[in-house]
């Protein structure tokens, strides 16, 4: 057989498999895990199993779309280039290369992402390019620079089972990310403690030592009490006070009451000695957060606080990304205020070594961000690989936005809620189908291979990017191994790659030159304001079976056969106060929209509080969210949001 | 030409051909045979009866089939379900199948016109103990579209009504929308040799019968538990209270028959899916007596 | 030459002995594949088999005699139903599998002929002919082949049965398969002396004193067939579970499968079976929403009492479990056979700790 060892690309553990192509016909014939493989160790989750179902199919997209009149139809290759080509330079030549956005996401490859800011940057000369990390986690890029340094985890997944205690905040790691959720349970076994922090009882529970419930959007309140305790107690490693910005964080808990937590959290204090307890005494700890705290208000602030408890206490920090190249598209810059690299934009020096890079002259703007070009910030907008109608908060003006748009690109696998918007669909292919590489949430580089010839006419993303930027008149490299030569050379985090260097083995994690950690201050917030009329808090958790709107999992027989439907959960108690009956089909509505679902009654949500899970099917817990986010990374506010709920007659 | 059915199958009846045992007229185990459907007949507003005919006549003289067995249907473009067998065996050049609108495959059926094709693979599985229940007083108990599989058996006692005794029909519905073959229990409430008492769980204006769940008609009933055989089928609820009902009544264990019915895909023991402990329903049921299920602890759940 | 035969093949005749058997079937065998992983694959030459390897996690039997994917049967809808049975099944020698894996064939093989024969794995196993390899000493420190009576080697089952001597194999024919293919070779075979069944007695010993796994199942098919294991264990097990389903998938014995039409591009569908797992809620998930099996719990309790209740010894004629160790490493908790026997040994007698109540998580 001709089964070629490559990287899953549906979350970001990023397991080893080998894909055996069918002989005839569409689809595969057998996948099987790396027994090798630092991650996968020969065992693959439940997506990986199928990853394959939901790729293959006769429902992909064929060929290129374009619109004519109301309808899309299909197109040659050369009419979609040459259509986008002319409108991208019409709208520029008319209103300036800030009427151009465009949106990367973070499934594609390293050598696609770094292509796109180029093709954005150097050839559109747009400031407008940022990445689907800002719908789900960039808040942790200010603050993780800021604190420990680098905007990544501080360790790979095959090193978690050796951690002595975890602290787990605003995570359903279990259903998420499988192989992490493994290596907890390997560490508990060899005698690590667990704190898990969540306000909703998850699958984590068996694992945890200590188990606190905090209410909804409460966090920063606890995580200061975390930190007080902890310094008030000299917990902390004996380097800590060296740290730059000890004093500084000190001074910043001066106002640390610990007896409200049970009010503001409902958290007793003791359990918070107690978790601090634990972590200072059992190394090394590992503190790892997930969308639970990176989506909500202050969540930059708050994630600074968790490294700071990381640093004091001599632990690593790993944040639970979800996306399969979440870390590469970021280190790629696939964001509105970085370069590659994390090379901020505002830095004349960056500038200068990116504009000779280039050869080009960069647009020194600040740049708008996803958020903001999918409310209309921008007139034509390019979006590749991600579902904006769906991701994006505020569904319903996000997609209303999105119609009133001059102009809309979008690539993609199907024929996507955002697809359907648009003025040209390309077909793009799948991760089975193209070579290039992943970055795993351990920073481990790795090489993704083309295991099947692409469904219909569709190409990489690399080919559509280089297709467009040659009709601007610009040569780009179209060999995914030519581009990560480009990117060994310039972005510094990965001068050591080479496709050669991936023949030999699994790849390794790009590695920062001595970053200095330094400590943030941690000053108390505002709490969000009550609203009576909305008495409701929202919590939106990821389930095990869907990922990324369901643009691929929804698509395979054996999810969506395990998960068929998502519905809305409650207290049993909420229920019978709201005298509501379990599968009676309810309606959750915040200030900005509202979604419609069966409702299940589960133990594990909170009183007051209503659970749905997130990214998965139309209908989700986006509808609800409005363009409110944190004033520093530009996320969104998801987790706490004041809802009500009621049935649907 | 059928040989002895090998296969083991718990009742002790056995059924005279199944597919894959005493033959395979496609000539392979999982290629259906093609039918015609003749005609559609709408039961319920989400159940339909459709009548079928083989296409092939070597097909069509192979397939000999008893109440109680059923077959996998083929919906070309979505896939295969079970379904049993709803109309009398007698009749050998049609039979007709009774189906809910619950799936993708029985939602994709409902779709298809009269002369569409579908697929067939059958029959599988055993049957109801109509020959070894001669003589005897038969109570059937039903719910709902648990009726369906029953029918063959009633219009087969009915044919050979001398063979049994007293004979008495319980049904229930949701509603009276719901009842399945209103024609025909018309028809067998006129017979004076056929006792059909019917119920439904929620009434309207025009419903003018009893209301209760189906164990409540029990009372009504006469005959001697002793010298009879309950056949049962319906929603798992269904059965359960209405094997306690039994039981309290003098019925013996192995004297209360079942149907039981579970997610399924091969039809021929092979995928797994309808295993009940070590049995798979598919070969070695649908039908087992009440003293035979407790054998299998899983379909106590 | 005889079924039975004790012969020698001289490792330096094993390339051409392989080369003359490429002529007649295709080459399955251990083949070094990317950063060290060692994976059964179609070999292009006998030089690429890699024969002292240690185990491959992709159960290689049921790979090429039951694939994960495979197609039944094309369909066309039309004034008539078109219907193209697949056909491609090529003979193949799968050369190195480990005594352990043979023996889940041969159930495998029992399972699909009885009492209804599986055309799509009748024809492929009639085509295939086993060379199996003795484990010299246990490839993984998860093996426990030796607990269930499937290895380190075997006394039948084999077609040809290989010994790695030293400089030669010992070469024992246990079928009619494995005679056909060795009559044509027997310029390549000679005689074995006594010093090699001497030798390879003393392999035998030695392997068998080597397991660091154990599992005495004896025991867990007591308490489970009898039904007598508490559903709080079952439920404590299953609140671990991921849901993944490498424990059925890459079991050599699991044979379940679920069947899809899967459109092609041309407008007609290809009807596909495709491996399934009990381990599944969609498993018995009915379509009317009920589901027999709710819990992870019930469905951990469903896995086990197919491999270790004596019901299902006397339908399959052996348990459900030849100790590869599969379902050791592929498990992302430790849902293990041996893991979870030990659980219900140790539930089972109230000298250890009392059983946690935990929460059954439902779905």
């Amino acid at each position: 057989m001709n089964d070629k060892p490559t990287t899953c690309g549906f979350c970001s553990c990023g397991c080893a498999l080998y894909v055996e192509p069918r002989k005839s016909g569409l689809g595969i014939s057998g996948l099987c895990p790396s027994t090798t493989h630092p991650v996968s160790t020969g065992r693959l989750c439940i997506k990986g199993w199928n990853a394959t179902t939901s790729l293959i199919r006769v429902d992909r997209l064929q060929t290129p779309l374009v619109r004519k009149g109301n309808e899309l139809q299909p197109a040659s290759w050369e009419e979609a280039l040459s259509v986008t080509a002319d409108v991208l330079k019409r709208v520029i030549s008319t209103s300036g290369s800030e009427a151009v956005g465009v949106i990367g996401s973070a499934k594609t490859t390293n050598e696609e992402c770094y292509s796109l800011v180029k093709f954005a940057r150097a050839v559109l000369r747009t400031p407008n390019i940022d990445g689907a990390c800002r719908f789900y986690d960039a808040s942790l890029i200010p603050a993780l620079i800021d604190t420990i340094g680098i905007p990544a985890s501080q360790i790979g997944v095959e090193q978690l089972a050796e951690a002595g205690s975890m602290l787990i905040a605003g995570a359903n790691v279990m259903e998420q990310l499988a192989h992490i959720g493994s290596r907890i349970q390997d560490a508990v076994e060899n005698g690590c403690k667990v704190v898990a922090v969540d306000p909703r009882k998850s699958r984590l529970a068996p694992q945890a030592g200590l188990f606190l419930h905090p209410k909804p959007g409460s966090d920063l309140t606890w995580v200061r009490a975390l930190l007080k305790t902890i310094l008030d107690r000299k917990l902390y490693v004996d380097a800590a006070p060296q740290m730059p910005g000890f004093e500084e964080l000190r001074a910043s808990l001066d106002d640390v009451v610990i007896g409200v937590l049970p009010q503001v959290c409902g958290i007793e204090p003791e359990a918070v000695v107690e978790a601090a307890t634990i972590l200072a005494e059992n190394e090394p700890c590992v503190v790892m957060f997930g969308l639970g705290v990176l989506q909500q208000q202050d969540s930059t602030i708050l994630v600074k606080a968790l490294a700071n408890v990381a640093l004091l206490l001599g632990g690593y920090v790993m944040p639970l990304r979800g996306q399969n190249n979440a870390q590469g598209a970021c280190d790629m810059g696939v964001l509105k205020d970085y370069l590659p690299g994390y090379e901020p934009i505002s830095s004349v020096e960056t500038r200068a070594k990116w504009e000779s890079a280039w050869q080009c002259a960069i647009n020194p703007q600040a740049g708008l961000s996803a958020i903001e070009m999918v409310q209309g910030g921008v007139k034509a907008l390019l979006v590749f690989g991600e579902n904006v109608a769906l991701s994006a908060p505020n569904t319903e003006q996000t997609i209303s936005a999105l119609e009133k748009l001059d102009f809309l690109a979008v690539s993609d696998l199907y024929l996507t809620e955002t697809a359907q918007l648009a003025d040209v669909v390309f077909p793009a292919c799948s991760f089975l189908e193209k070579d290039g590489t992943f970055t795993n949430i351990g920073r481990r580089v790795q090489r993704v291979r083309r295991v099947i010839d692409p469904i219909g006419e569709s190409k990489s993303d690399l080919e559509v990017i280089v297709g467009l930027a040659s009709a601007f008149g610009k040569e780009m490299a179209t060999d995914p191994s030519a581009v990560m030569k480009e990117i060994a050379a310039t972005v510094p985090l990965y001068a050591n790659f080479s496709y050669e260097q991936f023949e030999t083995g699994w790849g390794e994690p790009w590695r920062a030159s001595t970053p200095t950690p330094r400590l943030a201050p941690i000053h108390a917030t505002d709490l969000p304001p009550e609203e009576p009329d909305y008495p409701y808090q929202l919590l939106a958790s990821r389930i095990n079976f869907h990922t990324q709107t369901g643009t691929m999992s929804a698509r395979c027989g054996i999810l969506t056969r395990e998960y068929p439907e998502s519905v809305v959960e409650i207290n049993p108690s909420d229920a019978e106060k709201l005298k509501l009956r379990p599968g009676r089909v309810v309606r959750v509505s915040s200030k900005t929209g509202s979604l419609t679902r069966r409702l299940a009654v589960s133990d594990a949500v909170p009183q007051g509080c209503v659970h749905v899970p997130h990214y998965f099917g139309g209908d989700s817990a986006n509808m609800l969210a409005g363009y409110e986010c944190d004033s520093i990374s530009g996320v969104p506010v998801y987790k706490g949001l004041p809802v009500k709920i009621e049935a649907v007659s | 030409m059928s040989t002895e059915v090998q296969a083991p199958t718990l009742t002790g009846a056995k059924p005279r051909n199944m597919w894959g045992v005493t033959g395979v007229p496609t000539g392979n185990l999982y290629v259906p045979m093609p039918a015609v459907i003749e005609k559609i007949i709408v039961e319920t507003p989400d159940t339909k009866t459709f009548r079928l005919r083989l296409e092939d006549p070597k097909h069509a003289e192979w397939f000999t089939w008893e109440p109680g067995q059923f077959v996998e249907v083929s919906v070309f473009g979505a896939g295969e379900a079970p379904i049993g067998f709803a109309s009398s065996p007698l009749e050998r050049s049609w039979f007709e199948l009774t189906v809910v609108n619950r799936g993708k495959v029985t939602g994709l059926m409902h779709e298809l016109k009269e002369g569409d094709r579908v697929g067939i693979r059958g029959p599988l599985g055993n049957c109801w103990p109509l020959e070894d229940i001669k003589g005897k007083d038969i109570l059937i108990i039903s719910g709902g579209c648990g009726l369906a599989p029953l029918r063959p058996a009633i219009l087969y006692i009915l044919a050979n009504r001398e063979d049994y005794g007293e004979f008495w029909l319980l049904y229930g519905a949701r509603t009276p929308a719901d009842i399945n073959y209103k024609y025909d229990l018309v028809e067998w409430e006129k017979r004076n040799d056929f006792h059909v008492l019917q119920t439904v769980d929620v009434g309207d204006e025009s419903w003018t019968g009893n209301v209760g769940v189906v164990t409540t008609l029990l009372d009504q009933v006469k005959l001697d538990a002793a010298n009879a055989v309950a056949l049962t089928c319906g929603p798992p609820i269904m059965i359960k209270f209405a094997t306690l009902a039994l039981v309290k009544m003098g019925f013996s264990e192995d004297r209360v028959v079942t149907s039981l019915e579970r997610y399924m895909k091969c039809g021929v023991g092979k995928c797994g899916h309808c295993c009940v402990n070590h049995v798979y329903l598919c070969t070695e049921g649908p039908v087992f007596t009440y003293a035979q299920l407790q054998e299998f602890p899983e379909t106590r759940a | 030459m005889n079924v039975g035969d004790k012969l020698i093949l001289k490792k330096n005749n094993v390339s051409d002995f392989f080369y003359s058997l490429q002529e007649q079937m295709q080459l399955i065998a251990p083949k070094q594949r990317f950063a060290g992983d060692v994976v059964f694959d179609l070999v292009n030459s006998p030089d690429e088999i890699v024969w002292e390897y240690g185990h491959d996690i992709y159960p290689p039997g049921k790979r090429y005699l039951f694939p994960h994917y495979e197609d039944m049967f094309s369909y066309r809808q039309g004034e008539q139903i078109a219907i193209d049975v697949a056909a491609d099944v090529p003979r193949q020698a799968i050369v190195g599998i480990r005594s352990c894996d043979v023996t889940a064939v041969r159930f495998q093989e029992r399972f699909f002929s009885s009492p209804i024969v599986d055309p799509f794995y009748k024809t492929r196993s009639d085509n295939t002919v086993l060379f199996s390899l003795v484990c010299n000493e246990p490839p993984k420190k998860d093996c426990f082949c030796i607990c269930c009576d499937a290895g380190p080697y075997l006394e039948s089952g084999f077609d040809v049965q290989l010994t790695d001597l030293g400089d030669r194999f010992l070469y024992e024919i246990g079928s009619e398969k494995g005679l056909d293919v060795s009559e044509p070779r027997e310029k390549y075979l000679e005689a074995s002396t006594e010093q090699d069944i001497a030798e390879r007695k003393r392999i035998e010993l030695h392997a068998d004193s080597l397991f660091q796994t154990a599992s005495y199942i004896a025991k867990a098919i007591i308490y489970i067939t009898s039904d007598e294991v508490p559903d709080e264990v079952w439920e404590e097990l299953g609140s671990t579970c991921f849901r993944c389903a490498a424990c059925t998938n890459l079991c050599p014995i699991c044979t379940c499968y679920t069947v899809d039409d899967r459109p092609e591009p041309d407008g007609s569908f290809t009807r596909c079976r495709s491996w399934d797992s009990c381990q599944y809620a969609g498993f018995t998930r009915e379509a009317s929403g009920h589901n027999p099996r709710p819990t992870f719990g019930s469905r951990v309790k469903r896995r086990f009492y197919h491999k270790a209740s004596f019901q299902y010894i006397m339908r399959d004629g052996r348990h459900g479990c030849v100790g590869c160790g599969r379902c050791v490493s592929s498990c992302l908790t430790k849902l293990d056979l041996p893991s979870v026997v030990k659980r219900i040994r140790r539930a089972m007698h109230d000298y250890i700790e009392p059983i946690s109540k935990p929460t059954a998580f439902l779905e």
